[in-house]
């Protein structure tokens, strides 16, 4: 699917070539309240993504959880500022990718892999606000411009196949931006963080994680090339090396602010990480989710940590995996042993290794922390004896 | 899977081998068989066509095998099935797979429980999910068993509205005449 997406991307790269900035000042900006399209091809093109938005809404993919959808909302909203927010419509789409998009009629998606991979409230504002600043300085709208002066394709949306996903990730690729407008964006997003209160190190902060994931992911594959050009987001953007750079650079020239609203960041992620991370531990990409427990964890393991990193080695089931996956899992049960997974993991990989009376104490001790666990009864069943 | 599968329609009156020699079903009324398999080591039915109802066996299943064929798009290798694999270790097997060729995180395994196939000893799953080119919920339930260390397994989707809990009792009636007679092996696992 992701390749798939990204064959459209490239084409539509080729189709797209160099932007040109506008030459003159823009007067109202998109951000301010009864903002309306101007001529033709933009009210075009807001019908259009009008379209993109009742699917979106209607998506399976969709996250609904007004707690988690208030909590995004609030941080896009203390980047950019009340009054400027309330013309974003934030979705949250449930996909493991690092992903965020913002269209001209005000519809922004954030995918459930950046909640996953931001650290704090100022990382994941440092996106919002970013991609904001791309629909504040309509640099979608001048995309887009460009593109049908080379082509007559009137509509695209309309004709997708392979669904929501790639419907947005064909926007993400209209919507492609030269890498002045990034530069630009992430400036705007610095000034929001500053202005806001956040650390303005947190910009930098959040492109050096990505980074790191990607090499790591790059060098467990094939291919020798960093796999940037082969990420939806980043293929568009400046190289990360660059970006991280002017942005330190200029964060230390922002007013110093340690805030990064870390424990709120994740508070209110809490009761979704178990399933963020589930969804990316089953990609099956080991050495990109190996890398991001770690940045995640930055030296401090939590039980949750310990217990994905020890799913991650037991998934992959190398000789080395299983006693690492042991060693986390045992970790983790100590750490919190609450955490009723980690009794299950742990009785499990005992089980497998023939260690039946532990694995078996394991799984009990399961039971007695999860008494709800749909997996109840066959856990019962392994637990007491034989195998089922 | 080829772009053109041709169905044959089932003769419901008797036990049939089904993704080869070594599992026998007897199909109810008005089951066609699809020419196109998930894997090698698999068969696809449907009665309304596989939007409304796939029920897909997989018989013989060796380690090292995956479930399904790659997808072309599939950045990644599906995981591998293991004969050593313990009945949750089958569960899960079963969702990744399916993650990865459906491009989906919207997949949840629901209840899972002892069962048997073939009068093996197995487990019994439920799971829902969603595809990302479709607007909505399936659902499905699965029963598999390793028996001399090959897997059997068969799975039923529908979706979520209507058609699931109409025809899953039918489902299971129909499993419940499955036969297995995998091969004997020599030598240990």
């Amino acid at each position: 699917m992701k390749r798939w997406l990204n064959s459209i991307l490239m084409t539509a790269a080729v189709a797209l070539g160099a932007t040109a900035l506008p030459a003159k000042p823009l007067e109202l900006l998109p951000s301010h309240a009864g903002y309306q399209p101007k001529d033709a091809l933009e009210k075009g093109l807001w019908l259009e993504m009008d379209q993109v938005e009742q699917q979106v809404r209607a998506s399976k993919f969709l996250i609904e959880d007004p707690e988690l959808n208030a909590y995004v909302k609030s941080v896009l909203c203390r980047a950019v500022g009340t009054e400027k927010c309330g013309s974003a419509r934030v979705y949250l789409i449930r996909t493991p990718q690092f992903n965020a998009a913002m269209a001209p009629n005000g519809m922004m998606l954030v995918w459930s892999g950046l909640l996953l991979r931001a650290r704090n409230e100022a990382e994941l504002a440092t996106v919002l606000a970013h991609e904001f600043a791309h629909f504040e300085m309509q640099h979608s709208l001048q995309s887009f411009r460009d593109i049908k002066a080379k082509s007559d394709a009137m509509t695209w949306a309309g004709f997708v196949p392979g669904g929501l996903l790639a419907q947005i990730g064909l926007m993400g690729s209209m919507f492609r931006f030269n890498r002045e407008m990034e530069k630009r964006a992430d400036m705007a997003a610095l000034q929001y963080l500053s202005d806001a209160g956040y650390n303005p190190m947190a910009a930098s902060q959040i492109w050096e994680q990505f980074r790191g994931e990607m090499e790591a992911q790059a060098k467990a594959g094939k291919a020798g090339a960093l796999a940037e050009e082969a990420n939806d987001f980043f293929s568009s953007h400046p190289t990360t090396q660059d970006r991280m750079n002017y942005l330190r650079a200029a964060a230390r020239q922002k007013t110093p602010n340690t805030d990064t609203g870390a424990a709120r960041y994740q508070a209110a992620i809490a009761p979704w990480w178990p399933r963020l991370i589930d969804d990316q531990i089953r990609l099956n990409d080991f050495a990109a989710t190996h890398y991001l427990l770690s940045g995640l964890a930055r030296g401090q393991w939590s039980a949750e940590l310990l217990y994905a990193r020890a799913e991650l080695h037991r998934a992959r089931g190398k000789v080395d995996d299983i006693a690492a996956a042991e060693r986390d899992y045992r970790a983790a049960a100590s750490a919190s042993p609450e955490l009723a997974e980690s009794w299950r993991g742990l009785g499990l990989l005992l089980l497998r290794q023939g260690q039946e009376v532990e694995g078996r104490r394991m799984l009990r001790r399961y039971l007695e922390k999860a008494p709800d666990a749909t997996d109840r009864a066959l856990i019962a069943s392994m637990a007491g004896g034989a195998r089922p | 899977m080829p772009l053109k599968a041709e169905w044959t329609a089932l003769v419901s009156n008797e036990q049939l081998p089904v993704a080869g020699k070594s599992m026998k079903v007897q199909p109810m009324a008005g089951w066609n068989r699809s020419s196109a398999k998930p894997s090698s080591r698999s068969e696809r039915w449907t009665r309304d066509g596989l939007a409304l109802n796939e029920l897909t066996f997989f018989a013989d299943v060796r380690d090292g095998e995956a479930l399904y064929f790659k997808p072309l798009m599939a950045e990644k290798d599906l995981p591998k099935f293991r004969s050593a694999m313990l009945p949750t270790e089958i569960v899960e097997l079963f969702e990744n797979s399916n993650r990865m060729i459906l491009a989906s995180s919207v997949f949840t395994i629901g209840k899972v429980e002892p069962a048997s196939l073939g009068n093996h000893p197995g487990v019994r799953f439920s799971y829902e999910y969603a595809a990302p080119d479709e607007g909505l919920s399936r659902k499905g339930e699965g029963v598999a068993a390793v028996v001399d260390g090959r897997l059997y397994l068969v799975n039923f989707v529908a979706p979520a509205i209507h058609y699931f809990d109409r025809d899953i009792s039918e489902i299971r009636q129909m499993i419940s005449t499955l036969q297995l007679r995998p091969p004997k092996r020599t030598g240990g696992r």
